[in-house]
């Protein structure tokens, strides 16, 4: 299986596509970063302003977790998984592979290779950040007091613990979707229009519940569009509450959104194995 | 009966296999009830004009596409068994590649996909001449390059049964050359080679064996010499042709062509027919064997069968 994975590393490490929307985050991180200390280094000190408390400082550093929470973040995530699952078909590659390697070993290779290389690039990004935050202290923007390594380090863990669950959600509807419709593009459109539908999700919540109340309350309850939603609000310490109309409202807890996210992810995942099993590959 | 025969020798076995494409009355087979066994140290011919079920077949048995009938057996096992086709090497639609990466990075993942190291990378490379292209992408090969890199891949995890869909498609002469002599050898080697093909002169050369397909259906296994025994005739290419008819007055039976004309006789009794045409004061320009066409092939078996 370690093979599989390498194999799998080996192919899209350094493709151009990995460039642009996975290893393009720190390479940027870092060119602001450089930018800024040699503003720094020559602009005249200002005053040091430094009003945060540990916590806030701590946050602050969370800022590179939010990725593959927003919207841009997840297109490139799914732009990344479409190149993963659904290559192989435009490519003709996969009566290359096949042979060579059971079907389900080449797929969950695939998931390790995607989800293991966004992360790598987010961890980095965040490492590169927090270089930042020390060289700036250096530069007289003091780190306030309290901040401990500690501390510090369960934040950031317990950031990635949040990020994996749109990670791992898009990744595995973009996997299925590049089984299914052995297409890129097709894999790219479908992933952005789950994304823009959980953002149309307060709204559609609205109108469904005005319409159809019968149907659209269940609907939004069993399907994981504002599930993935929910655990991502939970991140910041508070569930996400959907509004349905005057006097009525949607609010899971963290434990069964989580449960039911989780549940799809598997679905999703099992179904691509599924299908791919069977897949005729003329 | 063949069935006693040790199991370790038959490296690639199809039994009554099939493939339908669509279901129902709309259903079509590409591959109906195809048996066959090839053997290791034989060169094996799979014959048949475009559309005959080849490529089906030998995707089939790389367990690419799934059966709707029968089975492929490699070494006895199924195709899908967990290393079953660790022995395998194939050739499918003249080398299929990641164009984006360099020949030896594509041998480089292949590799790791079949657990191995890469440690013969070099030398397959250098088998097929591509050791001083190896650093440059895909995408820039010629088909011709793109078909040996292929090749190269078949052999890179030093197989048992070679499996070559078209190998000589889009090839020279003498790349074509290069490929028989290399296909020979892996027979010489022991292995059993399986290849398709749609032109006769490129199985007649190389192959121990040919099944000829047609429409989905085998329809002939045979030597390759029984292949063309398909009766004795005689082209001739002479002037004038009705009196090149007359001088052979029935002994042979004759018909007049474009050019001259074929006559039913063996190759003993050339000089016999050159004499009498020389005597009628014909002009001769060329006497030989009628070829057979693989058209001329198909079109009595397809009779024989319809019969
Ligand atoms: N996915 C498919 N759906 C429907 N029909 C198919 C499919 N794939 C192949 N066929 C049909 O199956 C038949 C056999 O095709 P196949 O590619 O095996 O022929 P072939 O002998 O390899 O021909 P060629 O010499 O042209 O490569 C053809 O009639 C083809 O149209
Ligand atoms: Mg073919």
């Amino acid at each position: 299986m370690l093979d599989a994975v390498y194999a799998e590393a080996l192919k899209l490490r350094r493709h151009r596509a990995t460039w642009l929307m996975v290893w393009i985050y720190p390479i940027v991180v870092a060119l602001i970063l450089i930018g800024v200390l040699l503003y720094g280094a020559v602009a005249p000190a200002g005053e040091a302003g430094t009003t945060a408390t540990a916590e806030q400082w701590i946050n602050n550093t969370l800022i590179f977790w939010e990725i593959p929470k927003s919207a841009p973040g997840r297109f490139l995530i799914a732009g990344f998984a479409a190149l993963v699952f659904a290559g192989e078909y435009g490519w003709n590659t996969w009566k290359l592979i096949i042979p060579a390697r059971a079907r389900w070993q080449l797929i969950a290779a695939k998931w390790v290779v995607v989800v293991g290389f966004v992360l790598i690039s987010l961890i980095v990004t965040d490492l590169i950040g927090l270089i930042g935050e020390l060289l700036g202290s250096l530069q007289g923007e003091a780190i306030p007091a309290g901040v401990t390594i500690g501390a510090l380090l369960e934040a950031h863990i317990r950031a990635i613990g949040f990020a994996l669950a749109p990670i791992l959600y898009t990744v595995a509807f973009a996997g299925l979707f590049g089984v299914l419709t052995q297409s890129i593009l097709a894999t790219v459109i479908l992933s952005i229009a789950l994304v823009i539908i959980e953002g149309l999700l307060p709204l559609l919540a609205v109108l469904g519940h005005n319409y159809m109340p019968g149907i659209s309350t269940p609907l939004i309850e069993v399907l994981p569009l504002y599930h993935v939603a929910n655990v991502m609000a939970w991140a910041k310490g508070q569930g996400m509450t959907l509004a349905l109309g005057p006097d009525a409202a949607i609010g899971f807890s963290f434990g069964a959104s989580l449960a039911i996210l989780s549940a799809w992810i598997a679905a999703a995942a099992a179904a691509t194995q599924l299908r791919f099993a069977r897949q005729d590959l003329n | 009966m063949v069935d006693s025969e040790p199991a370790e020798t038959i490296a690639l076995e199809l039994r009554g296999i099939g493939k339908a494409y669509g279901r129902g009355a709309n259903a079509k087979r590409a591959v109906d009830d195809v048996s066959l066994r090839v053997r290791c140290g034989e060169v094996y011919g799979f014959l048949g004009p475009n559309g005959a079920g080849k490529s089906t077949t030998i995707r089939m048995a790389l367990s690419l596409i799934r059966p709707t009938a029968g089975e492929a057996l490699i070494f006895g096992r199924h195709p899908t068994e967990k290393g079953a086709l660790a022995r395998v090497g194939s050739l499918v639609d003249g080398g299929t590649f990641y164009g984006f990466l360099s020949g030896r990075d594509n041998l480089r993942v292949l590799a790791r996909t079949q657990g191995g190291d890469g440690a013969r990378i070099d030398e397959v490379l250098e088998r097929v001449e591509l050791d001083r292209d190896a650093k440059r992408k895909v995408k820039g090969y010629s088909t011709g390059m793109k078909q040996r890199l292929g090749v190269a891949a078949a052999l890179l995890d030093n197989p048992d049964l070679v499996i070559l869909d078209e190998p000589a498609n889009g090839l020279d002469a003498a790349g074509i050359q290069d490929m028989r002599a290399l296909i020979r050898g892996l027979a010489a080697e022991g292995k059993a080679v399986f290849l398709s093909s749609h032109l006769l002169h490129e199985v007649e050369q190389i192959c121990d064996r040919v099944a000829v397909v047609h429409k989905g259906k085998l329809l002939r296994e045979a030597t390759v010499g029984e292949l063309l025994d398909v009766g004795d005739a005689l082209r001739i290419e002479a002037e004038p042709g009705d009196a090149a008819l007359a001088a052979l007055g029935g002994r042979w039976p004759a018909q007049r062509t474009e050019t001259g004309l074929t006559v039913q006789a063996s190759r003993a009794d050339t000089p016999e027919i050159v004499r009498q045409l020389a005597a009628a004061n014909v002009d001769i320009f060329a006497i030989g064997p009628d070829g057979h066409s693989l058209e001329d092939i198909f079109l009595t078996m397809t009779r024989d069968s319809d019969a």
